[in-house]
């Protein structure tokens, strides 16, 4: 197969939707809070993926 | 665009529908609150008679759930979660294996190729996919295929979540 190439943040973006996409299944019942839930589970891994990543930016000189 | 199969007192409530919940008596927001032989019934559609669902057959749809990703929630009638899983699971593994993300072997020589061996083989029949799909085999000096890796091992550890989740749906202590 074609090898894909993705960025740092692509990656974690499609990390992001699709786990957030599985939780949201997975963890609620109800249409309207699965749809709650994965849109707050992709907000997290986005915001705390680039708190983590600024937080490490000093030691990566 | 999951639509669940309304016949399944658990997956009309999934669709948010109040006809189950006031069947059985409960509110939708408060699954719980129903008794355990209400939840057994509601989570075995093929168990009509009301009886407590069988050992076997719990084991059965968790051992179907890892084998093909989604197919533990199918036997369950519960297609929404079932699709969903598969193809989450399915486009992780296609991700990995296109990232060229290892995909760890049996009898790895220390404790991470053996953890990641038991993460990959968590896709069950999709390991076997990574495998095929991955033809030039992993290349983890770039950032891409470390990623891969990761994608991989998330995608087996999802699908032990998800056929533990149909253990218990089966068992009907949730749904």
């Amino acid at each position: 197969m074609v090898p894909l190439h993705f960025s740092h943040f692509q990656s974690l973006l499609l990390f992001a939707l699709i786990i957030s996409l599985a939780f949201g299944t997975l963890g609620r019942r109800k249409p309207i809070e699965r749809v709650k839930y994965a849109a707050w589970s992709f907000a997290m891994f986005l915001l705390v993926g680039i708190a983590l990543g600024w937080l490490m930016y000093p030691f990566s000189k | 665009m999951f639509e669940e199969n309304p016949a399944n007192p658990v997956a009309a409530e999934t669709n948010g529908s109040s006809a189950a919940a006031q069947s059985t008596g409960t509110s939708a927001d408060t699954p719980n609150s129903a008794t355990s032989g209400e939840l057994s019934e509601a989570a075995s559609p093929g168990n009509s008679g009301g009886e407590a669902p069988s050992a076997a057959r719990t084991v059965a749809v968790a051992l179907a759930g890892w084998l093909l990703p989604g197919l533990g929630h199918a036997l369950l009638k519960m297609w929404g979660r079932a699709l969903a899983i598969f193809l989450t699971v399915g486009f992780l593994v296609y991700l990995g294996a296109g990232m060229r993300g290892n995909v760890f072997e049996p009898g790895g020589e220390d404790a991470f190729a053996r953890l990641g061996y038991v993460a990959d083989a968590g896709t069950g029949s999709f390991y076997f996919v990574a495998r095929a799909l991955e033809s030039a085999g992993p290349d983890v000096s770039h950032a891409d295929g470390d990623y891969g890796t990761r994608f991989l091992a998330t995608a087996g550890v999802l699908n032990l979540l998800a056929a533990l989740h149909a253990y218990e749906a089966a068992r009907g202590r949730k749904a």
